[in-house]
């Protein structure tokens, strides 16, 4: 048969232990034979999803301000997912915020909670991701009915705030299959695209007309999770800056802080705590008020206070690498020299199959699968054109 | 795109074209060539309507010989449909062939109600008083009246169209009601009487089905129609009812009062006649003696209703001598009814044949049967003598003589049964005397003869060989396509046993056991915890529906119920129906979730699309047989035993799948959003509607009854979805709503779609 003779690298008990359930990998074909998921295939997968959320080189707005619906209502305690949705949610959520803030150190976010018929606020727009996962963790109880209304009448007197720069986005996480509304939900809709805010949302059991709705209407997405590694992957879709905003795409200047670390054993008032605090702290440039964290908004003048490190890691989405080109395998070719060799990031050999091998379209070195997503979710340079460069200095 | 098919240029006006949509045209073509007729089963919404207008008319164009496309439809919504998609072929074809050379009139016609513009008449309720309204504005003598006194009111919109309109016809174009109705406001002319003229002119006609099939209608809109045109039934999935309806009657206590006082109010006028103007009268008579014949050369307002017997039945000879005379007649009609309320007043079912009730009525009352079969045309003329308007007010003596003309008339195949109250609520005294034809086959006659082809066409028609006896017709071809998915968006499902393992049924000894009930309700309530938005319940009948609502109010199902979804409940009554159709619509906009409770054969089953969202699934309670206690069922069962060689069970069995189909099939699922995939052309959104259907009732398990679905959904009906629990079916609900929720490959759907170039190769390849 056609996948022996593949010959995967790694041996299917080794491929159980190094995957987290590796039983959903499985795949009941018509005939009721298991077959495990086809390893190059999800490789595909994987990148074709990297390759539609690239595209061309665009402006990005990396100031962002993002309100985190969660929906905690009866239906969240469903145990479809294991051990329920409202606990896979929470924990997918938490890797969202912080890789959010990793890769939007500019950027705010607050997390609302729908539970009971009515929306409440667990924390506020803020910059700091431990902060939010130890309020979400708090707050892990489900009951009541949700509203999709009330949360987001409650996100839209958020983002009213909000700086003309900003970009206005709301996310839903949305376990229930109806909304429960103390008035007419289209009306706010309309509100909230009056108001430029794109809602998306991500639903965990099945497609909902008025999500849709909401999110075609206000230019968001819409997916539904098939299981816990699908619900996470497409959470972390919103992670990357969305596009610029059409309108403002004149260039407008935003007054912002480079504040200093304070000296340690000064004592000071915090601004965001109000309370006295020894040591640490940042310093605000304009009115020196101390604050614990950046980035974070001066809480007595206002101004936006970053470090240069924040900044810096803003740098890689408005100059990306491009995404590499996958070459096909043909078995003709497969023994001649041209295609032999090895990954150029870490050796391994790329004839033998079980990885796709990629090309940089830029210094035409090829890379394994491995290779190819630790250097465009993580490393965001390219060893092959950084290689190029130097060799041309040299 | 342009094709070739077996040496016929075929215009279809998108860009690609579906697998079975060329199928269908071949197998359409091969019917025309053969001049025969044909009966084609294609899944609903994978483009019927654009495939056969597409192909008819390419067809018209190369064989100019062929005289007009009639496309029946069922309702004014289907026929609007249907003029727009030609619309969109029509413009296609002239940009193709230049608008000389497709040069083609199609238009729509329907009844007054749909067309009158008149200002006050238009705003008239019902069709009938509508029909009135207009001849008292339009009848002959009015308007010769009117000439000489200005104070008598016309319809300036009728002078119009008399005045230049007959003349003029209407320009080249797809008319549908409403542009006929702007049209007609345009010009002054009268819509109606307009469209009726430009249909002998016509190449395309749209209309009900009725003004075929009934011959009090299609004698007069379809007489002038030539041999060689195409008649399509679209949808005619349930043809064999509406040929019964065109020739079954029904009479209650009620009509037969208005018979007697529309009698007593002849006897009035016709004496006012005599002491004015008896030479009318005399004319009649003198007319009459000769014969009807000249009836045909009324004038076009004049005549409102034909005979109700099939053409061909009509007798060419002059009235009997003792209904002649105008007091004669109406004293032999009040003969009749009176025999008839006699008739009317028993506590017994009585069931009987034309030629005994006959029989005994010449011998009891004194009428023979000769006279019988005249009495609609004699009552036709003496209003018309009579010069009466008010025709609405009419419509009961309309009814009995209706009945006594087709008694008088037909031998076989009709039954007579009296019953004095409906079997299912015998405390209610509610006598009916039942007309009813038990032989589909004798109105469609007519149409199968005179016509050329004849297609008969609809996503339901298995099993197909059945419809051919019923019919009694010889198809040329009978084909029933399958479809190609892009995705498997449909999920049929038949649920036998509860979430207690134990089965599950509407059968009669099991409906009212309470485990039953109860696991009915926990599949329902199941369901509304899974599926989004709307849900749609189908019962058996009205009293089930109730008795099952009823205990789960009881049980408390119903209150669990409405935490996840409201719910609304289709009653007998129009109006409510409809008001909780629209607030069901709306819950499922707003993203509550509703669902709605209606009954197998009722109006929403017939005729409502829960499309999209608002129909994720379709829950069919129970196999809905019709009520076999019946007597009208059994006459017609016993007819169709000894007539067509039809089993009683095979006939029950088809009707109840076919019925509880049509129920599932509310579910109207828009396989591929076809509209959006061919109008886009290139940029193919195949991001297709998709939705469940559960068939709870082990006796859906059978063989007997699986295998008469129809095989696109057979082949959707996986082994592993028979034989369900409720358990197992919510499982496979939320799988299947997950899987469906994904963004679908646009790589795939392609490959169901043939583009011109496609159709080329495959015509270049010779064994295809």
């Amino acid at each position: 048969m056609e996948e022996e003779d593949k010959a995967p690298d790694m041996e299917a008990w080794e491929r159980a232990y190094a995957d987290d359930r590796s039983w959903e990998s499985l795949i009941e074909d018509e005939s009721g034979l298991l077959k495990a998921g086809d390893d190059v295939q999800q490789q595909r997968q994987h990148r074709r999803r990297l390759i539609q959320a690239s595209g061309p080189r665009i402006q990005r707005g990396i100031i962002r301000y993002l309100c985190l619906i969660l929906d905690f209502s009866r239906a969240a305690g469903e145990i479809d997912f294991r051990p329920s949705r409202m606990a896979v949610v929470a924990k997918a959520v938490e890797d969202f915020v912080r890789e959010y803030f990793d890769q939007n150190p500019l950027s705010q976010l607050g997390i609302i909670v729908m539970k009971n018929g009515i929306a409440s606020v667990v924390t506020e727009l803020s910059g700091s991701p431990e902060a939010h996962i130890r309020a979400l963790k708090s707050n892990l109880e489900s009951f009541g009915e949700a509203s999709l209304q009330n949360g987001l009448e409650l996100a839209h007197t958020y983002v009213q705030h909000i700086p003309s720069y900003g970009h206005r986005e709301v996310v839903i996480v949305f376990s229930a299959l109806s909304t429960c509304d103390p008035g007419n939900i289209l009306e706010t809709v309309k509100k909230c695209k009056a108001a430029r805010m794109k809602c998306s949302v991500v639903g965990l059991t099945a497609e909902i007309y008025i999500c849709k709705h909401i999110s075609q209407e206000t230019g968001g997405s819409y997916a539904v999770a098939m299981n816990e590694g699908h619900l996470k992957e497409i959470l972390l879709e919103h992670v990357p800056p969305p596009a610029a905003m059409p309108d403002a795409s004149s260039a407008s200047l935003v007054r912002m802080g480079f504040p200093q670390r304070g000296s340690e054993g000064a004592v000071a008032i915090c601004a965001c705590h109000k309370e006295l605090r020894i040591g640490g702290g940042y310093i605000c440039p304009r009115c020196r008020a101390r604050v614990c964290e950046l980035p974070t908004e001066c809480s007595l003048c206002g101004l936006a206070l970053v470090s240069s490190a924040h900044l810096a890691r803003s740098y890689h989405h408005l100059f990306p690498i491009p995404t590499f080109d996958e070459l096909l395998v043909d078995a003709s070719l497969r023994g001649k020299s041209s295609f032999a060799g090895s990954c150029f990031g870490c050796r391994i050999q790329l004839s033998g199959g079980g990885s796709l091998r990629l090309r940089c379209p830029r210094c035409k070195r090829d890379f394994c699968f491995d290779c190819d997503v630790y250097i465009h979710e993580s490393l965001h340079n390219c060893p092959g054109c950084e290689t190029l460069q130097e060799e041309a200095v040299t | 795109m342009k094709f070739v098919i077996e040496g016929l240029t075929v215009y279809f006006p998108y860009e690609f074209i579906y697998r079975e949509q060329y199928a269908y045209m071949v197998e359409l073509k091969h019917a025309l060539d053969a001049r025969g007729h044909c009966l084609l089963e294609m899944p609903t919404g994978t483009g019927k309507t654009i495939t056969l207008l597409s192909l008819i008319t390419s067809y018209q164009l190369a064989n100019p010989s062929l005289a007009k496309l009639i496309y029946c439809t069922r309702t004014v919504h289907e026929m609007e449909k249907v003029l727009d998609e030609l619309r969109r072929l029509h413009l296609y074809q002239e940009k193709e062939i230049g608008s000389s050379r497709a040069k083609i009139l199609a238009l729509g016609l329907s009844s007054r109600k749909n067309l009158c513009i008149h200002p006050v008449v238009s705003g008239e309720t019902s069709r009938e008083s509508v029909d009135a309204g207009c001849r008292k504005l339009t009848a002959s003598w009015v308007r010769a009246a009117a000439e000489t006194n200005l104070d008598i009111e016309t319809c300036s919109f009728y002078q119009g169209y008399e005045k230049q309109g007959s003349e003029q016809p209407l320009p080249p174009g797809v008319y549908t009601l409403h542009d006929l109705r702007v049209y007609g406001r345009q010009r002054g002319w009268c819509p109606y009487f307009l469209a009726r003229q430009m249909i002998q002119f016509a190449n395309v006609v749209v209309y009900n089905y009725q003004y075929l099939l009934d011959p009090k209608v299609s004698g007069i809109i379809s007489k002038e129609m030539q041999k060689e045109c195409i008649v399509v039934f679209d949808e005619a999935h349930n043809i064999d009812n509406v040929c019964i309806e065109a020739l079954s009657v029904n009479l209650r206590q009620n009509n037969l009062d208005g018979a007697s006082r529309n009698i007593h109010k002849l006897n009035q006028i016709i004496s006012r006649f005599k002491e004015t103007d008896a030479n009318r009268l005399r004319q009649e008579y003198n007319r009459l003696v000769e014969g009807l014949a000249q009836q045909g050369n009324l004038h076009g307002s004049d005549n409102w209703l034909a005979n109700p017997v099939l053409p061909e039945d009509i007798l060419r000879e002059a009235v009997p001598g003792n209904i002649r005379r105008a007091e004669h007649f109406v004293a032999f009609l009040q003969r009749a009814v009176q025999y008839l309320r006699e008739r009317l007043d028993t506590d017994t079912v009585v069931k009987e044949g034309p030629v005994s009730f006959t029989t005994t009525m010449s011998t009891a009352a004194g009428l023979d049967q000769k006279a019988l079969k005249f009495c609609y045309d004699r009552l036709h003329s003496l209003l018309l003598t009579l010069e009466v308007t008010e025709i609405d007010e009419f419509l009961h003596v309309q009814t009995v003589c209706n009945f006594l003309t087709l008694v008088g008339t037909y031998t076989r195949g009709f039954s007579i049964i009296i019953e004095p109250y409906d079997e299912r609520m015998p405390h209610i005294p509610d006598p009916v005397l039942q007309l009813s034809c038990l032989d589909a086959s004798l109105a469609i006659k007519p149409v199968f003869d005179r016509f050329q082809s004849v297609v008969i066409t609809s996503g339901t028609l298995s099993p197909i060989d059945l419809y051919p006896r019923l019919l009694n017709f010889n198809p040329v071809i009978i084909h029933s396509f399958t479809m190609t998915l892009t995705r498997d968006c449909l999920c049929p499902m038949i649920l036998a046993r509860g979430s207690d393992q134990l089965p599950v049924s509407s059968k009669f000894d099991m409906r009212s056991d309470p485990g039953v009930v109860r696991n009915y309700g926990r599949l329902l309530l199941e369901m509304v915890a899974t599926v989004p938005d709307g849900v749609v319940c189908f019962f058996v009948s009205y009293s089930y529906m109730d008795g099952i609502i009823n205990s789960w109010n009881e049980m408390g199902i119903l209150q669990e119920v409405m935490q996840h979804k409201l719910v609304f409940i289709e009653t007998q009554d129009y109006v409510e129906t409809t008001l909780a159709l629209e607030n069901f619509r709306q819950a499922c906009d707003c993203g509550r979730g509703a669902v709605f409770f209606s009954v197998a054969r009722g109006k929403v089953a017939e005729g409502i699309d829960f499309d999209r969202h608002y129909g994720r699934l379709v829950i069919m309670f129970g196999v809905p047989f019709q009520y076999t206690l019946s007597k009208i069922l059994n006459a017609r069962l016993e007819y169709l035993r000894d007539t067509f060689q039809i089993k009683e069970g095979d006939f029950l069995t088809f009707d109840a799948v076919a019925s509880s189909l049509r129920s599932v099939l509310r579910l109207f699922v828009y396989l591929y959003q076809r509209q959006a995939a061919q109008c886009v052309g290139r940029v193919i959104r195949s991001k297709a509607d998709y939705g469940m259907m559960i068939f709870a009732d082990k006796r859906y398990n059978l063989p007997n009854k699986r295998n008469k679905l129809p095989q696109w959904i057979q082949s959707q009906l996986r082994e592993e979805h028979l034989n369900l629990s409720t358990d197992m079916a919510v499982h496979i609900a939320r799988e299947f709503l997950r899987r469906m929720a994904q963004p679908s490959d646009p790589q795939v759907s392609k490959s169901t779609l043939l583009s011109q170039e496609d159709l080329e190769k495959m015509a270049a390849m010779p064994n295809f």
